[in-house]
């Protein structure tokens, strides 16, 4: 039931990370308010839309892709990101090793999905599980700001799935990124394309069959 | 003798991380170190050592637990052991690469089965890793209600991978298959959500299980696939990283594959058997009747195969001794509980 007069985006939010870290509570939090200890593991994929009302001439529809933790799982990863707007990139405040990770990933990000305009997709990274009281943040001393400059993420958040921290916060400062990379003025380096699209590097993996 | 090895710690903590994740429940895993989650982890860091260089795979999980189900941990290693290298060679392997190959076998057998539902998600370029990965790796365990997840087990045990590729065909026809059907399916995300929430309709038992015998897709043309994608895929893709032994369908298939030596063995197994499990050619004809009978099939497995496990024969002679036979996952179990104690 749309007003008149009033806007409509639809975004592709992927929710990436290691496995365990909580991507599935985050997105369940986010969706249906509520938390259980009782999600059963992503394989593949799985979805959940979530529709927010902006300001009070914009709706947000966002689709939210939460992406299997595990490893080889990567290997599926650029058919997943195809025309995504945005990203979180989730590690776990109480495992140092899925902070290690978070580089990995945004390179993968990066290396297989770029906006129209060339630039990486707008990332906002997420240290869930700040409930648990053991943060490695503090006890290493990582400069939070610093690492998210360095490696190209638009804002952080010590979130938690559990006790409802931070998770709105953290997507309206995603969301509002993608919308101002949207009306940044696409340069006429390729002028052709108007959506999102996967580098198109060597493997072209399974689209060919989709060529009619 | 592979349980008291220690194992190697990355995978066993990821394997951990699971444990707690799998039908969590279902009564048998629902508490943390308890019995079953114990057997899971058993089972899963048992494969990690039998198969090193393929590790642990996330969708071995739900497997190994579903086995767990019906067996005691060693017959259930046993048959997850025959699952990954006869049924789904490949499948959880760390490039998937197996997997990725059955979703374009899939999508090109949809063009036969159901043009209309092939040409849909053609349109809206949804490829079948998207919907199929979750399906075919945990040979639907998590997508059916339980009473349709045995009957599917117990076909696929007899009749192989061509069980699988069916029901997906049938999910995939029954879904998609008319323009009455595709109304509701303008986007691409809408057509992902109505894979992902099947009408309960098409996964009851006897109507999938009926639908899936009268599907005329055969293991011939399964093959035929195998081979045309398999070429586009090096095409593509260069040669497959992983090298898999060629799949085998069903039980039949896999006991005519074993070695001379082993065959001369086989009444041996037979005779053990106690009078309640068929032995797996008659659980073949079986199969559709007779539930209990062809349950006993995975059972039959390790046994029947032999694998060179000394202990695994004289597991037969006390089998289906697990107390968990209670099968509470799913709501629309109420059938499958009673047929099924």
């Amino acid at each position: 039931m749309q007003k008149h007069g009033q806007k409509e985006h639809l975004y592709k939010l992927l929710v990436i990370g290691d496995l365990g870290v909580g991507k599935t509570s985050i997105i369940k939090r986010y969706v249906h308010q509520n938390f259980s200890p009782h999600y059963r593991a992503t394989i593949g994929v799985d979805f959940a839309l979530k529709v927010l009302s902006w300001d009070a001439e914009t709706v947000v529809r966002l689709q939210l892709w939460d992406i299997a933790g595990q490893e080889r799982f990567g290997n599926m990863t650029r058919v997943y990101y195809r025309e995504a707007m945005g990203a979180f990139i989730v590690f776990d405040v109480t495992r140092p090793a899925t902070f290690e990770a978070v580089t990995k990933w945004k390179e993968d990000l990066d290396s297989k999905l770029v906006l129209p305009n060339g630039k990486p997709v707008p990332a906002v990274l997420l240290a869930n599980k700040c409930d648990q009281g053991i943060d490695v943040l503090m006890n290493n001393g990582i400069k939070m700001d610093q690492f998210c400059k360095e490696n190209g993420f638009v804002g952080w958040f010590e979130t938690s799935a559990k006790e409802n921290i931070n998770i709105n916060e953290a997507s309206r400062c995603l969301v509002k990124h993608i919308i101002a990379s949207e009306s940044d003025p696409v340069p006429t380096v390729e002028p052709d394309i108007i959506k999102p699209h996967l580098n198109s590097s060597k493997i072209v993996s399974c689209s060919t069959c989709f060529k009619s | 003798e592979l349980d008291l090895l220690p194992g190697e710690p990355k995978w066993l903590d990821v394997i951990e991380r699971d444990l707690h994740r799998q039908f969590p429940f279902h009564e048998m895993f629902v508490s943390r170190g308890g019995h079953g989650q114990q057997d899971l982890f058993r089972v899963l860091k048992a494969y990690t050592l039998h198969r090193p260089e393929e590790g642990y795979c996330q969708a071995q999980a739900p497997i190994a637990a579903v086995l767990l189900m019906h067996m005691p941990a060693e017959q259930a290693f046993w048959c997850l052991v025959q699952i990954c290298e006869k049924y789904l060679p490949g499948y959880y392997s760390e490039k998937l690469e197996a997997i990725q190959l059955d979703g374009q076998i899939l999508f090109s057998l949809l063009h036969k089965v159901s043009p209309v539902a092939y040409k849909h998600l053609s349109k809206q370029k949804i490829d079948p890793i998207l919907y199929m990965t979750e399906w075919f790796m945990c040979a639907f365990s998590r997508t059916l209600p339980w009473s349709s997840v045995l009957r599917v087990w117990d076909m696929f045990f007899c009749e192989g991978v061509k069980i699988i590729f069916r029901v997906g065909l049938v999910l995939l026809k029954h879904t998609l298959g008319s323009s009455d059907k595709l109304k509701s399916c303008q986007g691409q995300y809408e057509t992902m959500e109505r894979l992902r929430a099947l009408s309960p309709k098409i996964m009851q038992e006897t109507f999938l299980v009926q639908e899936v015998i009268e599907l005329p897709v055969t293991e011939r043309q399964i093959e035929r696939e195998h081979l045309i994608q398999l070429k586009k895929w090096r095409e593509t893709h260069g040669e497959l990283q992983c090298k898999s032994p060629p799949r085998l369908h069903g039980a039949k298939a896999i006991s005519e594959a074993e070695p001379p030596a082993r065959q001369a063995l086989e009444p041996v197994p037979s005779i053990i058997l106690p009078p309640g499990p068929a032995p797996v050619p008659k659980a073949r004809k079986s199969k559709e009747k007779s539930r209990e009978k062809s349950l006993a099939t995975p059972a039959n497995r390790p046994g029947a195969e032999g694998n060179g496990a000394p202990g695994s024969a004289r597991e037969l002679l006390h089998p289906q001794g697990s107390p968990h036979h209670q099968s509470k996952e799913s709501l629309s179990s109420r059938e499958s509980e009673d047929t099924y104690l």
